[in-house]
């Protein structure tokens, strides 16, 4: 071991490798002959995506499964923040919702997609509605642990200093629920791409869920490995970014705990 | 205990208690914690009561803060029957640490209840300033409560309850969880303040000592159910020391009655 690094060159150094290892277990299995003809290898799969970082199409497509997962979990952060507040903070909605929400949360939304396009056909719109309701549950089922948490003292304070319900909700509810709303947003973030893509493999809404089902089509395997690695690579960077944020807005619950 | 019913002592009197009562739970469960209990406070007084762990003085400043609604009796603040929070009180909670909230800085917290008046921006931050001053914490406001002793996040509850210029503070056991020198500290901060600004205190404790070096009358609390046992009118006038107040004869005198009071059940 080399005394000289730090821990986090380390930590880095062991993950770069994990990466390598995955590679080469690919590169590996493709020479080897063991899967269909039709998977790449990993030089072309890397041409495709250097290739693709050039292509207009591959950013418009990009792009809108991008703007379309976005609105739709902007929508659902939205809802399910201001519903999860009500709900938790409010005895008896709490009650009388709660099997509405165990049942919703585990309902599988893309299996309703026959009926969703038949009725808002293969659109941007009809897409958007399925990410947010497919993201709506997380931020819904977090924020409502997190408004029932509240703690005593805090309600009792709240109650004699006479706050007022608006004001109660903006600054004491919402930022004492944010722990868990954020934990709730950052699962969102990652299901509504997730969903986005796979809404529009299905329905062939336009977007890069459609152009890796057209690639395929084409046999063109390495250009839609090149776009899957895309997606992932977006998602991956919006969970870090998240991340960040947090840590940053949450600073008071870090130092609370230590 | 001496009731003075007189519409004239009425007015001077800022809280009335009687024959209030209160229990938890019903049936097998039924747990009498309050029983017919007199209370007369009057304004710019200071009045502790003490009483033994447990016998309810938690379950008697809910109710008079009106977070708990009695079974029997009435309570009076400012001559308007409680039902709750009345606007005239501000309550210090022994919970003082978890009362304050983490994501506010100190001055937005001692803002906060002022916003729910209706208060200006301007107008509430210069009140916070002022406030966290008057406590000992002035330059302090951009902190967090969790950058802060527990002696600190108590002042800041002080503050807290003094901006909101209530008529009435009433504080449950405000020094229970600090260190001796703190808690002394604390406690003649408070008598100055009380002093300066004449707003009328209601401290509940079960420390005998500190009940009776603060107040100008001592309410005991005894029995199970609990009810007034004794008032004390402690005569120590507004000059009180740590030491000289307690070497005091009258100091050990109602000492004395009180632990007698007290040990009698
Ligand atoms: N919410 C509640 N529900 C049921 N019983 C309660 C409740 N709160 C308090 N009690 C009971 O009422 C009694 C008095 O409690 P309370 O907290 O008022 O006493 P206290 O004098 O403040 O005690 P301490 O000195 O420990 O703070 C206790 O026996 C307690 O178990
Ligand atoms: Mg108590």
């Amino acid at each position: 071991m080399n005394p000289t690094l730090s821990r986090p060159a380390w930590l880095l150094l062991a993950r770069l490798g994990a990466v390598a290892l995955i590679l080469a277990l690919w590169q590996t299995v493709v020479s080897a002959g063991l899967l269909p003809s039709m998977v790449p290898g990993i030089a072309d799969v890397a041409s495709a995506i250097v290739t693709s970082l050039s292509n207009p199409l591959f950013w418009g497509a990009l792009g809108r499964t991008l703007l379309a997962a976005l609105a739709g979990w902007m929508i659902a952060t939205v809802v399910g923040v201001v519903l999860g507040l009500l709900i938790g903070s409010i005895r008896f909605l709490d009650r009388s919702t709660s099997i509405l929400i165990d049942f919703g949360r585990s309902f599988p939304v893309l299996a309703l997609m026959p009926v969703v396009i038949m009725l808002l056909g293969s659109t941007t719109t009809m897409e958007i509605v399925v990410v947010a309701l497919s993201a709506l549950w997380p931020v819904l089922v977090q924020t409502i642990y997190g408004a029932r948490r509240q703690e005593a003292a805090v309600a009792d304070t709240v109650a004699v200093f006479r706050i007022p319900a608006g004001l109660r909700f903006r600054r004491v509810l919402l930022p004492g629920a944010m722990p868990f709303i954020a934990t709730g947003v950052r699962i969102s973030s990652a299901i509504s791409i997730l969903v986005a893509v796979g809404v529009e493999v299905i329905s062939q809404a336009p977007g890069i869920g459609r152009q890796i089902t057209l690639m395929q089509q084409n046999q063109q395997w390495d250009v839609a490995f090149a776009y899957l690695f895309f997606t992932g690579l977006v998602g991956w960077g919006i969970a870090v970014g998240l991340q960040k944020i947090e840590d940053k807005l949450l600073t008071w619950k870090r130092q609370m705990n230590d | 205990m001496t009731i003075q019913d007189s519409p004239a002592a009425a007015t001077t009197h800022v809280m009335q208690v009687r024959g209030m009562s209160m229990s938890y739970g019903t049936g097998a469960a039924f747990n009498p914690i309050l029983q017919d209990l007199d209370l007369d406070v009057v304004a710019g007084e200071f009045v502790s009561i003490v009483g033994p762990s447990g016998v309810g003085k938690t379950t008697l400043l809910r109710c008079l803060s009106g977070l708990l609604t009695p079974q029997a009796g009435t309570i009076t603040v400012s001559g308007d029957e409680v039902h709750g929070p009345h606007p005239d009180l501000a309550v210090v909670f022994q919970d003082y640490s978890r009362s304050l909230m983490p994501w506010m800085t100190t001055r937005e917290n001692v803002a906060f209840p002022l916003q729910g008046k209706g208060l200006g921006k301007a107008e509430r931050n210069a009140l916070a300033d002022e406030n966290l001053a008057a406590v000992g914490l002035a330059g302090q406001g951009d902190k967090y409560p969790w950058e802060m002793s527990g002696g600190m996040q108590q002042r800041v509850a002080i503050a807290r309850a003094l901006a909101y210029q209530a008529k009435v503070l009433l504080m449950d056991e405000p020094f229970a969880s600090v260190d001796a020198q703190t808690r002394f500290d604390l406690e003649d901060l408070v008598l100055k303040l009380q002093h300066e600004l004449g707003v009328t205190i209601l401290l509940v404790t079960h420390d005998i000592d500190e009940a009776l070096y603060l107040a100008d009358k001592v309410v005991v609390i005894a029995e199970k159910p609990a009810t007034v046992v004794d008032v004390i009118e402690t005569g120590f006038g507004e000059d009180r020391d740590q030491l000289a107040t307690k070497a005091d004869p009258r100091f050990a005198e109602a000492r004395a009655r009180i632990m007698h009071r007290l040990k009698k059940d």
